[in-house]
């Protein structure tokens, strides 16, 4: 049993951010214990992947292919990744905490005894991975005790992807063996949630807008902050009330339950009925002139300034970042 | 259709958290407990599908005593029967072992359809209902917000990243994780707790703890940082750089 | 004619025929009105009995019925010129029984009191003076229902009731007919006639029309619960609530068959008056509607038939329509009741209402915010922690734990019991009282609720709790009673105005209009003390609805969860009202009213400041001087 494999996730074609993240905590473990480092593709054609992992420094590039895998499957995936991980026997496999990964990494560590350590989000000496209990309100550390290969996914943004040097490595073809019945579900192409009506509720990015933007005339300054950041825009009951933009965009206890992951809150003080419907939010961040604003209470960021200069030089901020 | 599912207890999310002694785990004597989220969301996708096509609800749930107000809970939603797998290690049982005592609890019933939440609001490992599946060899799906049943099996709406969807049609029996907020939750009724007093809960004993688990939870500490608001200084252009910065590298969401 | 010394006139004998005539006619209008009747009253008779229904205390009981029904008290008070017109009406009746079984006496050859008697002449006259004020009343009543038409008494023209005010007048006017005639007269004869055929006809007229409550609401106002909006309490492993007609008590059967239709509820109403489907007033109809089609054996549901679940979850539970009922209606129970039907079998379906209770079966609060932002707030305002030495337990609430404004309040009364040098702490933890929940009529909730905060209460020890919340008040001293004995209870304003000797007083001609929160006036009586403290440093100045006929703010009885309410909403009129006072601050004594009035205040063009009563106190207080290690307490 030796080296460290870790499995890339192909997104829009290219090889996700994420990814490239997980490859930096495979190098880590690498490093601790001195082993060499594979990059896995997987699918039924990944020559312009394997050929985007090969640019970076991994000792091989493990081409995995077979027609079955043009689509994800839990069954395909699970089925080609054993057969590899039977003959390469790696020490750990390192994944890219992503919804497809939870979706089979499971069953495959279950299938060879073994339990997958998920949503990593530090690896320590040992090593000891550490990952959050009570939706983050603690930190465990976990220890890999199995006889075979420990599986690892880790968590988005825990580990730097440019952090990784570049290097030119040699890609090498494994087959797997999959029976067209072996495949028990049949996937649909993905599909946007529907667009004719707003969901605020599975929006990941939210900009919302309050009575400090004081005129119906001024809200494009923040709708332009909501399109360069890829948000909704929403807003507190007065602007709604006040038909400067329409109701089902409201926010709040009246209104609709919003949970993203950005929350934006532009010239809202934060009444509790505004702050019942989006103190689910994972990150907040208020800009309010009012340093007593309630809404800074309930902020991660907060910046205490005008709106009308901030949200601007925000709007630019992000577009640069964005390249 | 005979659905079972597997429910878990978990500190309310308020719940003021001081770990013991031991370090491993918390202090349970001033915790109160609820039905995990996604879980009830499953009983919910459960209890909607019997409405519909007819048939049973089990619910099983793995813990100590006071796992029964949970269970009771779920009967008093409209679960037809419990299951409860008494054990008092549960946080010491990687996912492999906790599934395993489900899956062998579970095995005679033969269900249909087996749901889980997607994942605990406590340990959060978001493994239990794929490796059920494994262990049960039936096929399965995650994130699923929709569940329909049509002539060869179901047919599910997957939850993918970045506001995409995806059906998934497989075969019955299968085994499902289910996203919270795909349905609204019903709320317990008197009507329901009164109901559910004579309804059967079967407890069986949990197999002891085989060895070491693969995945050994060493220690539990506070995170470094709690939450509070930082507020970012300088002019409009320095702070909305630095604001960027920060929800780059510290918060990870741009 | 027309002298004072006249007397009576009474036909001095009657015909076999007529004799015949008469007793037949009586027995046909004895039998008309019981076969009306006696249906109803066996409804009411075969409804279940109410399991927490006792006579005693009799005094209250008694007292009750000698100032609402003998003095009129409250008919009166709350519509002075139709309540003194329908006094008379009933003065008129009472005065009316000893002439009336004299008038039939006489029929009969058997009168009692002779006219030419001084006890006979003196009664009479006594009679006379009542007539006369009958007649003026059912007249005035009458040009108030057909020619002024007020529009609570509903828009159909009520035929029947112009009808029977023209036999009372007549009765009326026959009676002081027969004192410008003579014994011998055959005016005397036709008189007597058409007054005794006119009380025949009227007779079986009763129990058909709104007049039933002649009979029954002497016994309603009698029968009625001890206290404002007393939920009665579930018994047994089938009670829901009013679910079908077999859950109708016979106090509320009783209390259907009563209602006489004035729509002073309706007038009162916030939903019914602005735009709702609710009206309380219907909600009564339909459950007497009800009983006429399924009578209280039924299975049939009694949401769906006559009333709408919809009108019925429209209640602020603001309780006016209890307060203003002249006959001893208790809509609070009956609402209430029928939203428990609802809800404890799951029928109520409603995103807002499932997203509450859910939040509450698995949290702490009613805003399903997260306790430890309690804890911060408790750490950043310094407030003392309960530890079973102080002599208070400040209770914080939903809104004063999690809502900004409602920590300024307390952060405001902090500093009034500061001054004070009140002992007090706060609890570590607290949840929900129950409030919402036991007014949506979720029933397993509240008693969880109630149940682990009366434990958390005895655990520390705490015997005494002030609140800045009429909602909390009221539900910890009354609703939580089923589930134990909840420590004494008393609202910051009965607290501060115990002290108000204590406080600083100015004089200043700041114009301060109070409004009163429903569960404060109306609940509990609590009208006084928060003026006494507005007068501390303002000058006082009433909205035109105020004290008992105050105007919800719309946020009681679970609704401030429930979303954006249909119409007009209740807080904006009630907002535009007390701005329209030209008052510069808005004095309020309750959290939620707080909230409601924040948004609607707002959309006037010079919103007033919006102060709790501990705020205006707390501004007059010195600057907080530095304590002994030199850091000040807030």
């Amino acid at each position: 049993m030796s080296g460290i494999c870790v499995v890339l996730e192909e997104r829009d074609g290219r090889i996700g951010r994420i990814s490239w993240e997980a490859l930096a905590a495979g190098k880590l473990l690498a490093a601790q214990s001195g082993q060499p480092v594979s990059a896995v593709v997987i699918g039924a054609s990944t020559e312009s992947i394997a050929n985007e992992a090969a640019t970076k420094a991994v000792n091989n590039v493990i081409r995995v292919e077979h027609p079955l895998l043009a689509h994800y499957t839990s069954d395909g995936y699970t089925i080609a990744l054993h057969q590899l991980i039977e003959k390469e026997s790696p020490t750990a496999v390192v994944f890219p905490h992503t919804y497809q990964v939870r979706d089979f990494a499971p069953a495959l560590a279950a299938r060879m005894n073994e339990v997958l350590i998920g949503d990593v989000v530090a690896i320590g000496e040992g090593p000891v991975f550490t990952r959050q209990l009570l939706q983050g309100r603690l930190a465990g550390n976990y220890r890999h005790q199995g006889s075979g290969p420990c599986f690892v996914s880790v968590q988005a943004g825990a580990f730097r992807a440019d952090a990784i040097e570049s290097g030119s490595a040699e890609a090498t073809n494994f087959t797997p063996t999959i029976d067209a019945a072996q495949i028990r579900t049949e996937p649909g192409e993905p599909f946007r949630g529907s667009a004719q009506t707003v969901d605020l509720g599975s929006a990941p990015l939210i900009v919302s807008v309050g009575r400090g933007i004081k005129e119906a005339d001024n809200l494009p300054i923040v709708q332009e902050l909501a399109t360069a950041l890829g948000a909704e825009l929403a807003a507190s009951r007065p602007i709604c009330d006040n038909g400067w933009l329409p109701m089902e965009r409201q926010v709040g206890s009246s209104g609709q339950t919003v949970s993203p992951k950005l929350y934006l809150a532009v010239g809202i003080s934060g009444a509790i009925q505004h702050l019942v419907g989006m103190k689910g939010s994972q990150c907040i961040v208020a800009i309010n002139k009012d340093p007593d604003a309630p809404i800074f209470e309930v902020a991660d960021y907060g910046i205490v300034g005008d709106l009308f200069e901030v949200v601007p030089a925000l709007t630019e901020a992000i577009k640069a970042a964005k390249g | 259709m005979k659905i079972i599912v597997a429910i878990k207890q978990v500190p309310e999310r308020d719940a003021h958290i001081r770990i013991d002694s031991s370090g491993k785990w918390i202090e349970e004597s001033d915790v109160q407990y609820a039905m995990n989220e996604s879980d009830a969301y499953a009983l919910e996708e459960a209890l909607q599908l019997r409405e519909k096509h007819s048939g049973e609800v089990i619910v099983v749930s793995a813990g100590p005593e006071r796992v029964g107000t949970t269970i009771r809970e779920a009967l008093a939603k409209g679960a037809d029967r419990a299951i409860h797998i008494d054990c008092n290690d549960l946080n010491q049982r990687d996912a492999l072992g906790v599934a395993r005592l489900i899956a062998d609890a579970i095995r005679p019933d033969n269900a249909d359809l087996i749901l889980t939440g997607l994942q605990s609001d406590d340990l959060g490992y978001g493994q239990t209902g794929v490796i059920l599946a494994e262990l049960l060899g039936v096929p399965h799906a995650t994130l699923i917000l929709h569940v329909e049943k049509t002539d060869a099996g179901l047919k599910v709406k997957r939850e993918l990243e970045a506001g995409f969807f995806q059906e998934i049609e497989l075969p019955l029996p299968a085994a499902l994780t289910i996203q919270s907020g795909g349905n609204k939750l019903r709320y317990a009724t008197l009507m329901g707790i009164k109901k559910a007093k004579t309804k059967e809960m079967r407890v069986v004993t949990a197999a002891a703890l085989d060895g070491a688990p693969v995945a050994v939870l060493d220690g539990i500490a506070h995170p470094k940082k709690q939450r509070s608001t930082q507020i970012i200084p300088g002019d409009a252009k320095q702070a909305a750089a630095t604001l960027v910065e920060k929800l780059k590298f510290e918060a990870r969401i741009l | 004619m027309t002298s004072l010394s006249a007397t009576l006139a009474e036909p001095q004998s009657f015909s076999l025929v007529e004799k015949l005539l008469f007793l037949l006619l009586v027995a046909a209008s004895g039998v008309l009105f019981w076969r009306r009747f006696g249906p109803i009253l066996r409804k009411i008779l075969h409804s279940r009995k109410d399991p927490d229904f006792h006579l005693s205390p009799i005094g209250r009981r008694v007292w009750d019925f000698f100032w609402e029904v003998i003095c009129q008290a409250k008919v009166i008070q709350q519509r002075p010129l139709p309540g003194l017109a329908h006094a008379f009406v009933f003065w008129g009746f009472c005065a009316f029984a000893l002439v009336t079984l004299n008038h039939a006496a006489v029929g009969l050859g058997i009168g009692f009191l002779d006219p030419a008697s001084w006890i006979g002449r003196t009664y009479f006259y006594l009679a006379d003076a009542f007539a006369i004020a009958c007649a003026v009343g059912i007249f005035g009543l009458f040009v108030r229902r057909f020619l002024v038409r007020p529009r609570w008494l509903g828009s159909k023209v009520s035929w029947e009731s112009g009808f029977i005010a023209g036999l009372i007048f007549v009765l009326m006017v026959t009676y002081l007919g027969a004192f410008f005639t003579t014994d011998a007269a055959p005016t005397a004869r036709i008189l007597w006639w058409i007054h005794t055929l006119t009380l025949l006809i009227f007779l079986p007229l009763i129990p058909h029309t709104k007049h039933l409550h002649l009979v029954l609401s002497p016994a309603t106002i009698f029968l009625s619960r001890d206290g404002f909006s007393q939920i009665p309490p579930l018994v047994g492993d089938e009670d829901f609530g009013l679910v079908t007609g077999k859950d109708l008590t016979q106090l509320v059967s009783l209390q259907a068959y009563s209602c006489v239709e004035c729509g002073r509820c309706s007038e009162h109403c916030p939903a019914t008056n602005t735009g709702k489907l609710l009206n309380p007033k219907e909600i009564i109809l339909g459950v007497r509607a009800y009983l006429n089609e399924f009578g209280p054996a039924s299975d049939e549901q009694l949401l769906g038939k006559h009333n709408s679940q919809e009108a019925v979850f429209q209640c602020t539970t603001c309780g006016a329509c209890e307060f203003q009922c002249p006959v001893g209606i208790e809509h609070l129970p009956i609402m209430i009741g029928l939203r428990r039907g609802a809800v404890n079998t799951g029928a109520w379906e409603n995103d807002y209402g499932g997203k509450l209770f859910n939040q509450l079966e698995r949290g702490s609060n009613a805003l399903g915010i997260s306790a430890l932002e309690r804890d911060k707030f408790i750490q950043k305002t310094e407030l003392p922690i309960f530890d079973g030495t102080q002599e208070y337990c400040l209770w914080l609430g939903c809104m004063g734990g999690y809502d900004p404004k409602g920590r300024e309040i307390i952060a405001s009364f902090a500093r009034v019991m500061n001054y004070l040098g009140t002992s007090y702490g706060v609890l570590k933890k607290e949840k929900c009282t129950g409030d919402p929940v036991r007014r949506l009529g979720n029933d397993l909730l509240f008693q969880q609720l109630a149940e682990e905060n009366l434990k958390a209460l005895a655990q520390n020890k705490v015997k005494k709790i002030v609140s800045i919340c009429p909602h909390c008040v009221r539900t910890i001293q009354e609703d939580w009673k089923a589930y134990g004995t909840p420590p004494e209870i008393e609202h910051h304003s009965e607290f501060m105005a115990r002290f108000a000797g204590r406080l600083p007083k100015q004089k200043s001609d700041e114009k301060v209009v109070f409004h009163d929160p429903c569960y404060l006036g109306r609940y509990r009586n609590v009208y006084d003390e928060p003026r006494e403290l507005v007068q501390l440093s303002a000058t006082l100045v009433e909205a035109p609805r105020h004290r008992e006929r105050s105007f919800c703010c719309g946020a009681g009885g679970g609704l401030a969860f429930l979303g954006e309410e249909t119409g007009e909403r209740v807080s904006h009129v009630r907002a535009q009202e007390l701005v329209a006072t030209g008052a510069s601050t808005v004095g309020t004594a309750c959290p939620f009213c707080n909230t409601m009035f924040r948004d609607a205040l707002a959309a006037s063009e010079k919103p007033p400041q919006l102060l709790d009563i501990a705020q205006l106190v707390a501004r007059g207080l010195p600057p907080v001087a530095p304590t002994s290690n030199g850091v000040s307490k807030a």
